[in-house]
């Protein structure tokens, strides 16, 4: 039981003592004083009647009254107080479910925006990498087209030298056997003609 | 002593120095007969050593009577001068060539170079046909190798035409009536190359 109930009943009783008490002093005070004698007497006669009045029946009546009006407000009061808590409950819900709601929102809403601000910073990695990446590609392609022009040319010019060196040394194995040295004497005499100034030269001239 | 070119007349046969030092040694081999003859004792046989070829004809074409010592004292004079100073040439062949084919080479040289111009042969299977000549300080390649080294860069640009050109194979048919395009030169351009001869040894 709550102090507020305790605090009501104990008023109620209050009330009605001081209410009981007013009703049998109130026409004495009226009179004159020449009475005082009376009014000790009805003095006497009304504690002799409060206590005739106020017997142990009418106290446990009044006590029982007041028990029942006390549970008929505590009834009322717990009903009050159960409406009041439930109407609290369900406010205390709509609040919290509002602010939980609010909060999850703003929460939400938070992360998504981080979610938004780390996907754009992956987003402009990524296409920072791609930039990279790209760039990369075009250099080694560059460089890949340099080497290969390079290595092509050089092949070239290796299988060009090869490929005569290959030729003339077939063409002379297949043909310098079957060209008859008597065949070769016309060509050898016209070549050292040709080169007999030369020829006596150096034998003129040499140690 | 230095020769003349009316001290003898060498016959084609004598090609080589090492003919000139056969002949050398022929003629010291008479010299030492007569010489065994004057102190020969009676009764001892003494044959007179056989002339070979090239002797009678270097006898027979100088007139050299070789009974006689002045004569064979000349002529070995003669020899032994030709060993020390006559022009040597050096010609590499493919082949080994018979001995008319050089005397015919060293006729030619004996009429055009050098009246008494000896030769030594050589061997150069690589060098296909033709002939490698070394004189003293030059060497002059007369042969097949040389010419197809001198015609590299026609070959190399029938080659680029031959790999660029996708019709080059459909042109280069046979036809009917082929169209004469460019040749080298039939007869190779000698090349004349200045270098020691220690760099075809090298080679």
């Amino acid at each position: 039981m709550s102090l507020g109930v305790l605090l009501a009943v104990l008023i109620v009783i209050a009330g009605l003592c001081g209410l009981v008490l007013w009703a049998l002093l109130k026409p004495e005070s009226a009179g004159k004083p020449k009475a005082k004698k009376t009014l000790e007497d009805y003095s006497e006669k009304a504690k002799s009647d409060v206590e005739h009045i106020f017997n142990d029946e009418f106290r446990e009546e009044l006590r029982n009254r007041g028990r029942l009006h006390f549970e008929k407000i505590i009834s009322e009061n717990a009903m009050f107080l159960q409406q009041d808590l439930r109407l609290t409950t369900s406010q205390l819900n709509e609040f919290m479910k509002n602010e939980i709601s609010s909060v999850l929102k703003d929460e939400f809403s938070k992360y998504e925006e981080s979610i938004n601000d780390a996907k754009q910073l992956a987003i402009d990695s990524i296409q920072k990498t791609q930039d990279t990446i790209e760039q990369q590609r075009e250099l080694l392609t560059q460089q890949l087209n340099e080497q290969l022009a390079t290595e092509k040319s050089r092949s070239l010019s290796r299988f060009e030298t090869h490929m005569a060196d290959i030729v003339n040394h077939y063409v002379l194995e297949a043909v310098g056997e079957q060209i008859d040295l008597s065949e070769q004497l016309e060509f050898i005499l016209s070549q050292m003609e040709r080169n007999k100034e030369a020829i006596i030269k150096d034998i003129r001239d040499g140690a | 002593m230095e020769l003349n070119n009316h001290d003898i007349t060498l016959p084609i046969g004598i090609v080589s120095p090492t003919d000139i030092a056969r002949l050398s040694r022929e003629i010291e081999g008479i010299d030492n007969f007569f010489r065994d003859q004057k102190i020969r004792v009676g009764g001892e046989t003494n044959s007179m050593p056989r002339l070979s070829k090239l002797m009678d004809q270097l006898a027979t074409e100088n007139k050299i009577n070789l009974l006689v010592e002045n004569d064979r004292s000349k002529v070995l004079t003669i020899l032994e001068q030709l060993h020390k100073s006559a022009p040597i040439l050096h010609i590499s062949f493919s082949v080994d060539p018979p001995g008319a084919y050089v005397q015919k080479v060293v006729a030619w040289l004996r009429r055009n170079v050098h009246q008494y111009a000896l030769v030594t042969v050589g061997l150069q299977p690589n060098i296909g046909a033709g002939c490698v000549v070394r004189t003293t300080n030059k060497m002059f390649d007369f042969s097949l190798r040389e010419f197809f080294a001198e015609k590299r860069d026609f070959f190399v640009e029938k080659l680029h035409v031959a790999i660029t050109d996708p019709t080059f194979t459909a042109n280069s048919a046979p036809q009917d009536n082929p169209v004469s395009v460019e040749q080298p030169n039939a007869i190779p351009t000698p090349i004349t190359v200045v270098s020691t001869p220690d760099a075809e040894a090298s080679s």
